[in-house]
């Protein structure tokens, strides 16, 4: 065998390890969720349940309130995520096409932002939307998430706009176009998978949230489900075990499908991100 | 800069423009942050308004005992995880682009697999943890230890193993953003640097010291300030998994933090301490800028 062969086989051994690494949690709680209580006590003589049900996700999915909180994830996720892009959509495009003093600081200062902690920046907004009678609010947690995603969104959307040729809009131009009915016209349809990524990774994040609904909402219908089941994990057993696993695998579940589905667009576009980043 | 007569493509004001943006930033960012600085040095709780200038809260949270211990935590904490983060995070994306470049099949299949883990959500990640890390005989680890005669092991309930087991968590979770740093970098390598070298007869250690390493360097520095900002930055998946105990074992500066806002309602301690967090964020994110200065030179 080649020494290129030997690599081979190195290779595989070191990603079969990390492998086993990356996927022993999610194949534990889908184990997990399989089982009956009294399997859950056998811990990894069951790994492979005996007597595999799927009772543990019709009882959580059969408590209205979960749903409630996967709609309420779902809505605050998406309008937070349009939000995001929908503010970062013209600075975006003024720093792919307009030569202006500042334009780097702009983008720096963008970058900059996303280092605070927005722990750091819920203690006034919290006092603010208080005085705003906004507290308990879905749209207080929809504005945040708009702020805290609009940086990243700034920066992948100025790079999908740099991708499309100048040349276009000048055509437009020239016909007697205004800018912001060139941007509306050709620009945005042409970027839209550049938007589409923008939107779902930030769509994706605001579903990973947690500190910002927790705070902002106090009432349990409100929530979404990441705060649903850090409060549901107070309340099980080791009895239990196994509906913990369901409902994680559940609030778990959309955002790794969606990112799967579409990690080829988004991944390309945070790559092209931290190169010219 | 220079403007010609004609309607140049990239003229125009950029004011109009920026507005939204900058309004965000103004709104949610900087007028916060001043606030921030402000309530540390008032008698703020998280419902009394400040009365007046006071630095009270200040000597408070310097005083308190427990900071030492919180700081050292915090420290170890990020540092052992942005080591591990990116031996991790570069191991898997040379690991890949080998595969990718060998043609072996699966690649995209591993590569999804880390970053199925990036995008569970944190609160998830602590609560999946605590119940592979559960310490009874039939808990995941500990079962799968006993199989090979080894165990158990204390993984929560020891103060020094539950800082590890917060690492591994942190890891399972975060490799993937190094991952995909390291894989544009490596990737943005000129490949005939590499046939060159192996027409030198270079063996894969010397390419990686000679080639990989010093052209991927600028982007290991700017990544090793990303990761420790965002490792600083975390705490819900350390609030799920051990709630920052045995003790205070595991609370880093960003939980500390939060107990201190919101469950001792001290709002102005809490600011005292986010100050912290803004001033070592800040500090590391001034470090990227001077990095990317001093390759601009080079």
């Amino acid at each position: 065998m080649s020494a290129a062969r030997w690599g081979d086989v190195a290779t595989y051994a070191a990603l079969a390890l990390l492998g086993a690494f990356f996927a022993l949690p999610f194949a534990w709680l889908i184990s997990l969720a399989l089982r009956t209580p009294a399997e859950v006590y056998r811990g990894a003589a069951r790994f492979i349940p005996e007597s595999p049900t799927l009772d543990n996700f019709a009882t959580i999915l059969s408590d209205p309130a979960f749903l409630i909180y996967l709609w309420n994830g779902l809505k605050l996720s998406a309008s937070g995520g349009a939000l995001a892009v929908a503010l970062a959509i013209p600075a975006a495009y003024a720093a792919s096409r307009i030569d202006f003093r500042g334009r780097q600081a702009v983008l720096v200062g963008l970058l900059a932002v996303q280092m605070i902690s927005p722990l750091v920046i819920l203690l006034p907004l919290y006092r603010w939307m208080n005085t705003l009678g906004l507290l308990n609010q879905h749209i207080s947690v929809i504005a945040v998430y708009g702020a805290l995603g609009m940086p990243l969104a700034v920066w992948l959307l100025k790079v999908a706009f740099d991708a499309i040729p100048v040349e276009l809009e000048e055509a437009a131009a020239i016909d007697g176009a205004s800018r912001p009915r060139i941007l509306a016209r050709i620009t945005l349809p042409l970027a839209r998978s550049g938007i589409a990524s923008a939107f779902i990774l930030a769509m994706v994040m605001n579903w990973s949230q947690f500190l910002i609904p927790f705070i902002l909402l106090e009432r349990d219908a409100d929530w979404p489900i990441s705060v649903a089941i850090f409060n549901f994990a107070g309340s099980v057993s080791a009895s239990t075990t196994q509906l913990l696993a369901a409902a994680c695998l559940i609030a778990v579940l959309p955002a790794v499908v969606i990112f799967i589905l579409l990690q080829r667009m988004i991944v390309s576009a945070l790559i092209s991100g931290a190169v010219k980043g | 800069m220079t403007t010609t007569v004609e309607r140049a493509p990239n003229d125009g004001h950029p004011a109009p423009w920026l507005a939204p943006a900058v309004l965000v930033l103004a709104v949610f960012y900087a007028v916060p942050v001043l606030d921030v600085a402000r309530l540390a040095f008032s008698d703020a709780t998280l419902i009394e308004p400040a009365t007046g200038f006071s630095t009270q809260a200040l000597r408070a949270i310097l005083g308190n005992p427990a900071l030492p211990q919180v700081l050292g935590t915090t420290v170890l904490f990020v540092a052992v995880n942005v080591l591990a983060l990116q031996v991790a995070g570069l191991a898997i994306a040379l690991l890949i682009v080998r595969g990718e470049r060998r043609e072996l099949p699966g690649m995209a299949a591993f590569r999804t697999l880390v970053l199925a883990a990036w995008v569970v959500p944190g609160i998830a990640n602590g609560l999946i943890w605590q119940i592979l890390f559960d310490e009874a005989p039939y808990g995941t680890l500990n079962s799968l230890l006993g199989y090979a005669g080894l165990g158990p092991v204390a993984w929560l309930s020891d103060p020094q193993m539950a800082l590890v087991s917060a690492v591994i968590a942190n890891l399972w979770q975060g490799t993937a953003f190094s991952m995909i740093v390291f894989y544009a970098a490596r990737r943005g390598i000129d490949p005939t640097l590499y046939e060159v070298a192996d027409l030198d007869g270079a063996g894969p250690v010397r390419t990686f010291r000679s080639i990989t390493l010093p052209l991927m360097r600028r982007a290991i520095a700017v990544n090793t300030v990303l990761v420790s900002v965002q490792t600083l930055n975390t705490f819900d998946s350390i609030l799920a998994l051990t709630g920052g105990g045995p003790g205070r074992a595991t609370e880093v500066l960003s939980l500390f933090t939060f107990n201190t806002v919101f469950y001792n309602l001290d709002l102005a301690g809490g600011s005292v301490l986010a100050l912290m967090l803004f001033a070592l964020g800040m500090a590391l994110t001034l470090l990227i800028g001077w990095l990317n200065r001093g390759e601009a030179r080079a």
